[in-house]
């Protein structure tokens, strides 16, 4: 399988970015993005170029809407066509996402603890909702170095909860572009695990996120693999209680080529943790030169585990980057 | 040649946030040019006490309790705050965009060639067409607004 970099939050003009989508596209580029989500506020016209973009700049561009309501922000990525987000209330947010799956894409809260009206209008997420199935994703880091903000503290536990609770939930960043400034914190990367197949890259892309096939970086590209009896399991999978008594090895991975040159981080020695449920399921020391790390898994309590990258950021110490789940059923 | 199709305005006030206010009105002659002229004032609260009182509330309201004293320290830099209303189009048929930004005068078109960032360009068809305002915050005590619309040869 192949990963992409993506930036799954950006706006032009069309709403109340500045920028084109070439413009959008061009900057993806310059930071090494494979791939952009254009979600719009309450518009998709800005998604007119997007053929002749997608030639130009070699960017693959997805179709997405942020829906701007009253009552919270849902990116929606992978959709059709403009779906209404006017009739919706604070009750009926699923009414809204059935009508988004339906038109083919997928739903993640935005930014779902940013100040809310009206300071930010619907920035703070207030739809209630009754069955965290029908939410495909939680944009936990939104903006640039998000790892030190607090808003995107309460996304990545409420992120938590929901695996607790036993959800299965995806979890991605944006950085809800509007225009091209050239920034000296860290840019967060959504990087999507692309399944083979003659599928076009954008749907590959977007299935890529709801299955959570997703690993989110300040840095480098941080992967996990578990190997229960032959059979290997990516992020996102789903293993089975059976499958586990084989006994599995785990293999974790921090790619530091990845972006070459884009980012930069001190030479440190890192932690890299396997987290669950139930708590640190192991941990082990990398360093940039060093950055596997092995262990066997014989019996696990835990319902599902992500890999975590602890290190220090401009004197902080702080979550690098982190996997999306595995599940253990 | 112009021909009117709705001239309104209206007012406005803070119970109103998080409401639509959707205009129908029916062009008779298909074609042309749509165009669509929407201001709407003030932009910002000038009340120092209230902008404090309403950034206390939402301070209330979206942050946890152990952070609450700290973002209080900085209330000043969420001023000012703002009106915001945005500006949606359907046609007898389907949805013809939006224009979500914070300018507080648009002057919007759209027609068979081209239209507005935001719109989508496309027949002008005779029927009933909607203009729906989406009062996404209106922090003033009052907030006036004037809406025309009309169509003109492209
Ligand atoms: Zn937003
Ligand atoms: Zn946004």
């Amino acid at each position: 399988m192949k990963w992409i970099a993506c930036e799954l939050h950006s706006h032009t003009f069309h709403s109340d970015g500045r920028q084109t989508l070439h413009e959008l596209a061009a900057g993806a580029k310059a930071l090494g993005f494979d791939c952009i989500a254009l979600t719009d506020h309450n518009t998709m016209t800005g998604l007119m170029d997007k053929e002749t973009v997608q030639d130009e700049t070699g960017i693959t561009i997805i179709s997405g809407m942020e829906w701007t309501t009253f009552y919270g922000h849902m990116a929606t990525i992978g959709v059709k066509e403009f779906v209404d987000w006017r009739p919706v209330g604070p009750g009926d947010i699923h009414a809204g996402l059935k009508r988004v799956h339906a038109s083919g894409g997928i739903a993640g809260m935005a930014h779902p603890f940013r100040m809310g009206s009206p300071i930010c209008t619907g920035c703070f997420w207030e739809f209630k909702i009754e069955d965290w199935n029908d939410l495909d994703y939680i944009e936990v880091w939104s903006g640039t170095f998000p790892s030190i903000k607090s808003d995107n503290a309460r996304a990545f536990q409420l992120w938590t909860d929901k695996l607790n609770e036993g959800y299965r939930i995806a979890a991605t960043s944006g950085r809800d572009w509007h225009v091209q400034s050239t920034t000296d914190e860290p840019v967060s990367v959504t990087y999507l695990s692309l399944e083979e197949g003659d599928a076009q890259a954008t749907e590959k892309a977007v299935r890529a996120v709801a299955a959570g096939r997703a690993s989110v970086t300040i840095g480098p590209l941080l992967t996990m693999d578990i190997v229960c009896g032959g059979s290997a399991y990516g992020i996102g999978s789903i293993i089975s209680r059976e499958a586990l008594e084989f006994g599995c090895s785990v293999n974790l991975f921090a790619d530091f080529s990845v972006r070459q040159g884009l980012w930069e981080l001190t030479d440190q020695t890192y932690s890299l943790r396997v987290v669950g449920n139930t708590g640190i399921i192991h941990e082990c020391s990398i360093t940039r030169e060093n950055s596997y790390c092995q262990f066997e898994m014989n019996g696990i309590e835990a319902i599902w585990a992500r890999a975590e990258l602890w290190g220090i950021v401009r004197g902080v110490h702080v979550l690098i980057a982190f996997t999306n789940a595995v599940y253990f059923d | 040649m112009r021909r009117i199709l709705l001239e309104t305005q209206g007012e406005v006030s803070p119970v109103c946030s998080k409401s639509h206010i959707t205009y129908k009105f029916h062009i008779s002659e298909p074609g042309g040019k749509l165009c669509i002229h929407f201001a709407y004032g003030p932009k910002n609260l000038e009340d120092r006490e209230l902008s404090k009182t309403l950034v206390y509330e939402s301070i209330e309201k979206y942050i946890e309790p152990s952070r609450r004293e700290l973002v209080q320290a900085k209330w000043e830099s969420y001023l000012p705050l703002k009106n915001l209303i945005t500006v949606s189009v359907d046609d007898p048929d389907s949805h013809r965009g939006a224009g979500h930004r914070h300018d507080p005068e648009q002057l919007l078109h759209l027609s068979m060639k081209d239209a507005s960032p935001g719109l989508i360009s496309g027949p002008i068809h005779s029927g009933m067409w909607e203009v729906t305002l989406s009062l996404h915050a209106v922090v003033t005590d009052q907030c006036k607004f004037s809406l025309n619309i009309w169509q003109e040869e492209e």
